[in-house]
């Protein structure tokens, strides 16, 4: 059974570039970044196990959702804080994705993914990523960016966010409606295409990051 | 009209292609940005290195005037009132009782004299400390040794008192600019008359200077080349986001306009 893919080969070298250079990081979200990865690969890699199995791994994903949010949104909030945003955004937007989660398990009696609730945090994930540059951009203070780790994470993050809401959107009709299978499927390629985006960004920022913290040793 | 599923999995994929290339975009519009504001960032630290660099040219010349004037007066002014003081001494018959005491007077004079052009040699040795006190009472001290030369006849129209002005040392080179119109006009105008204006108006300090000498042709100075004194005025005015205008006409005088505005 072939178990790797395009995306499960991403983001094993992404995991592997992370526990490379961020394992000494001193801030605790950059260093979370490598059991996330490790297991959004174990999810990605058991996902295409079940699916071959002819096992639904709808579950699976709705499950790695939550985690999703609350590690992506944290490590926003971990971005921001120079910029003394509070604490209460934080808490606020969880316990909005939190409820808006259980509600729509609910409405689909936990038969189908969440799409309504993934379209809401990408769109929140978007914003988050616009409202970085808005900073960036209002700052009067000059920063490299392109050797900023925040700034490609963020990059990456809005690649991926923005570029997946359509087939967030449609979803359920892309499901229902594409013919074939699904490693042939439009969505598959688009969430391809995004997750190549996505890790090349994030392995480059982290290389800004070990960068960082080796010219200030 | 039906559209078929096939048709919105196209505008699905299109739509998707149109929201990666956005980000694309948006990205590159950043990182110009940044470029601009990187560029910005050094042309504001080279204004900064050069205005130093001015300003500490501008300091050395201050204190370069000051040393030919305190040059000119030891020889002219004290080392005359000596001489004279050790002519004087030197006449004295101590049998002459009635002679003597008039001398004696006379000499006492004359050192009075001497101590007194020393105490204001000693004041214009501490310029600097005199431009913190203020441009109008530098002004008006670097003024009082002109006239004592009986040369000018000096008119200096100024306020009570001005604005202090924002940037750091700013008074100094505008002290500058004053002393190098003025030594242009008592080098090469053969004026008889100055008059000296300070004035505030709205957000700028204006000083403007006119004399009734011979006169020059702006543009043909302009052309050929201007003048060290003249390029370094409109160069100073520059600095401080001022603006020097120079007018005169040969044989009617030169009146020379300095704007600087205080923010």
């Amino acid at each position: 059974m072939k178990l790797v893919t395009f995306n499960t080969a991403i983001e094993f070298i992404c995991f592997l570039a992370a526990l490379f250079l961020l394992p000494r990081d001193k801030d605790l979200a950059w260093k979370l970044m490598i059991p996330y990865l490790f297991l959004t690969f174990l999810v990605e890699t058991a996902g295409l196990y079940l699916r071959k199995q002819g096992i639904s791994n709808l579950e699976l994903y709705n499950g790695f959702l939550i985690l999703e949010c609350f590690f992506t949104s944290f490590f926003f909030f971990r971005l921001y804080r120079i910029y003394q945003v509070k604490l209460k955004w934080l808490i606020g937007w969880l316990t909005t994705f939190s409820v808006l989660y259980v509600i729509e398990m609910i409405y689909h009696d936990f038969s189908s993914f969440t799409s309504f609730t993934a379209t809401t945090m990408s769109v929140v994930f978007v914003l988050s990523c616009l409202y970085f540059y808005y900073l960036k951009l209002k700052d009067e203070l000059y920063e490299p960016l392109l050797s900023s780790a925040s700034f490609w994470w963020i990059s990456g993050s809005l690649f991926f966010y923005f570029g997946s809401t359509v087939c967030n959107l449609f979803f359920d009709y892309l499901r229902e409606n594409e013919p074939g299978k699904y490693n042939q499927s439009v969505r598959y390629l688009i969430f391809n295409i995004l997750n190549i985006i996505l890790y090349s960004f994030w392995i480059f920022s982290f290389i800004c990051r070990y960068r960082q913290r080796r010219s200030s040793l | 009209m039906q559209v078929s599923s096939k048709e919105i999995i196209s505008l699905i994929t299109l739509t998707s292609i149109i929201f990666l290339i956005a980000p694309l975009f948006l990205i590159r519009y950043i990182l110009l940005y940044n470029k601009k504001k990187r560029n910005h960032t050094e042309e504001k630290v080279l204004m900064q290195e050069a205005y130093e660099t001015e300003l500490l040219k501008t300091q050395i010349e201050v204190q370069e005037q000051t040393l030919k004037t305190v040059a000119y007066d030891l020889h002219d002014n004290i080392g005359q009132l000596l001489s004279l003081t050790a002519v004087t001494l030197s006449t004295i018959n101590v049998n002459d009782h009635e002679v003597v005491a008039e001398k004696i007077r006379f000499i006492e004079d004359l050192t009075q004299r001497s101590i007194r052009e020393v105490k204001a040699l000693s004041k214009l040795l501490h310029s600097e400390e005199l431009i913190k006190m203020g441009l109008i009472e530098a002004i008006d001290f670097e003024l009082s040794w002109l006239k004592r030369s009986d040369r000018f006849a000096i008119v200096f129209n100024a306020p009570e008192r001005l604005t202090p002005m924002s940037k750091n040392n700013q008074e100094t080179i505008v002290f500058r600019l004053f002393q190098e119109i003025i030594n242009n006009i008592i080098q090469h105008a053969k004026a008889t008359e100055i008059i000296i204006t300070l004035e505030e108006i709205g957000n700028e300090l204006h000083l403007i200077i006119s004399d009734n000498g011979i006169g020059f042709d702006v543009d043909e100075i302009g052309e050929v080349k201007m003048g060290m004194g003249l390029s370094n005025i409109k160069k100073r005015t520059h600095l401080l986001n001022g603006i020097a205008n120079i007018s005169s006409t040969p044989g009617k005088g030169s009146v020379i306009k300095i704007s600087i505005p205080h923010i």
